[in-house]
């Protein structure tokens, strides 16, 4: 998936199941939109479905240092860059 | 030095209402919350009995998601009662957050509904390879699900006691949260219960053959307490809650007193889960007028627990007559809403509350033909207008668990 894509899926994801209001893309999520380690393992899950493969245990753990929407679509780069390979 | 223990506010969500108003006008109204069972697509055919207490009305909660992610049905009955009372209280943020106000609430098993959606990736055709489970259910679902969840809203952080002890729960909660501001260990204590809709519940007293079931095609007609043609209990939800502060800071702040709790007695009866006990509620009832150094003539009012099941009922009658005798009231205010498990304590005390304010006792519904072995009591039949100054709240549950407080009308400490 291309990152337009992405950052399309993802801002829904944000605004319908987060209810993130006019969210940036350089946003510090905790400070701005309330996120938390317990949305951060929600949205793990989100992720997996959107990209249709389980992620394991040691790629959410790098999960856990996303400040940003783009440190999001970064490490969802990786992710389908290491799983392609 | 035991210090007094009033409650400066009370809300509750009951299947005759939200709020005061309504709920006093049910009350004197004679008007029942019991309505047929609502549908769950998976044991409602299974069912006997057909009825239920019923929150039917829309409640406008108004939370945002960075709370309602950890909250199940049950957290949304339990935060909305806490919001109410902490605003009725006209206690500041800073005291709030201050640790010296706890929480003393809890519910029968946390959220059914959201373990009910866990169960479903266990048995379902979900995709096993994701997480299906999803991260939050179990905040959503844990058996202390309300007391945190409202810490949570509210920034409280001072102690927590989840009692969990089915129809218990919330008169251990207020209990213990007395004993909490007695002692000195809090100044202040938000208690409650609450329970959400949930069919497990009919279902497990169903199988006991302990649900009504004779009167499916006219709810309003049931639970009957005490009556004749009582055939069991009826399931309910709802939530409720009081705010108990220490008696002197209470009043150095000019906070409206609605009550006073001068007794708390909590006790097991040391054997059978689930058969009533004549010696064990006998010592329960017993126990609360020592706590609170009064004798049984200074009672007015008793608000029995009084499910209509055939035997707890009789129990519970032989119990009231061996240490009160035929001279208070009593009334049985399921007859209103069922049995709203968890959260029937809290609820009844806040009609108990409502009705030593308005000085009025609200008569047990269905009561139509005393059953001669309940008929040593003197039983409330019709609306009485009278101004209570001692009430007896009791309440017993699965497990040999009985609970009894005692309530002193709060207007002359105001």
């Amino acid at each position: 998936m291309r990152r337009d894509e992405l950052q399309t899926k993802i801002l829904a994801i944000l605004e319908d199941d987060f209810e993130f209001e006019h969210p940036g893309l350089d946003d510090n999520l905790r400070d701005e939109h309330g996120f938390d380690s317990i949305d951060a393992i929600e949205l793990l899950g989100k992720i997996e479905l959107m990209l249709g493969f389980s992620l394991s245990r040691a790629e959410k753990e790098k999960a856990m240092s996303i400040r940003t929407i783009n440190d999001i679509l970064d490490y969802i780069e990786k992710i389908q860059a290491s799983h392609q390979q | 030095m035991p210090r007094r223990v009033v409650i400066t506010a009370c809300s509750a969500i009951t299947p005759i209402g939200y709020g005061k108003e309504t709920i006093v006008n049910s009350l004197r109204q004679g008007k029942s919350g019991v309505k047929p069972l609502r549908d769950d697509g998976l044991l409602t055919d299974h069912i006997h009995s057909r009825v239920f207490g019923t929150v039917d009305y829309p409640i406008d909660y108004g939370f945002t998601r960075r709370y309602t992610k950890t909250m199940g049905p049950v957290a949304f009955y339990a935060c909305r009662v806490a919001g109410d009372v902490l605003a009725q209280s006209g206690l500041d943020e800073k005291f709030i957050t201050s640790g010296r106000l706890g929480v003393a609430f809890g519910s029968t098993h946390g959220s059914p509904t959201v373990q009910r959606n866990i169960y479903k990736t266990f048995f379902g055709n979900l995709k096993e390879e994701f997480s299906s489970i999803g991260a939050v259910d179990y905040l959503r679902s844990m058996v202390h699900t309300t007391a945190v969840n409202i810490t949570r809203m509210f920034g409280i952080t001072g102690r927590v006691i989840a009692s969990s002890t089915a129809c218990t729960t919330s008169s251990q909660a207020i209990g213990f949260g007395y004993e909490m501001v007695k002692y000195g260990m809090q100044d202040a204590m938000l208690c409650g219960g609450a329970d959400e809709y949930d069919t497990t519940t009919v279902a497990v007293f169903d199988n006991l053959l302990a649900c009504s079931v004779d009167f499916n095609d006219t709810p309003e007609r049931t639970p009957r307490p005490f009556d004749s043609d009582r055939d069991g209990l009826v399931v309910g939800e709802g939530g409720g809650a009081v705010l108990l502060e220490e008696y002197e800071a209470a009043k150095k702040r000019g906070a409206t007193i609605l009550g006073e709790i001068i007794g708390f007695s909590c006790n097991n009866n040391g054997g059978d889960l689930i058969l009533p006990n004549l010696d064990g509620i006998t010592a329960t009832l017993k126990l609360a007028l020592d706590d609170a150094g009064i004798g049984p003539d200074a009672v007015d009012l008793i608000s029995a627990h009084a499910t209509a099941t055939k035997m707890g009922d009789v129990i519970e009658a032989q119990a009231i007559d061996a240490v009160y005798g035929d001279r208070p009231l009593v009334t049985g205010l399921k007859s209103y809403m069922g049995h709203c498990m968890g959260t029937c304590g809290v609820i009844e005390l806040t009609m108990l509350l409502y009705m030593m304010e308005q000085e009025f006792v609200a008569p047990t519904l269905n009561l139509d033909n005393v059953d001669p072995r309940c008929g040593m009591l003197n039983h409330v039949r019709e609306l009485v207008e009278q101004r209570v100054e001692i009430a007896a709240l009791e309440n017993f549950a699965f497990g040999g668990v009985n609970t009894c407080l005692l309530i002193k009308n709060g207007r002359h400490l105001t």
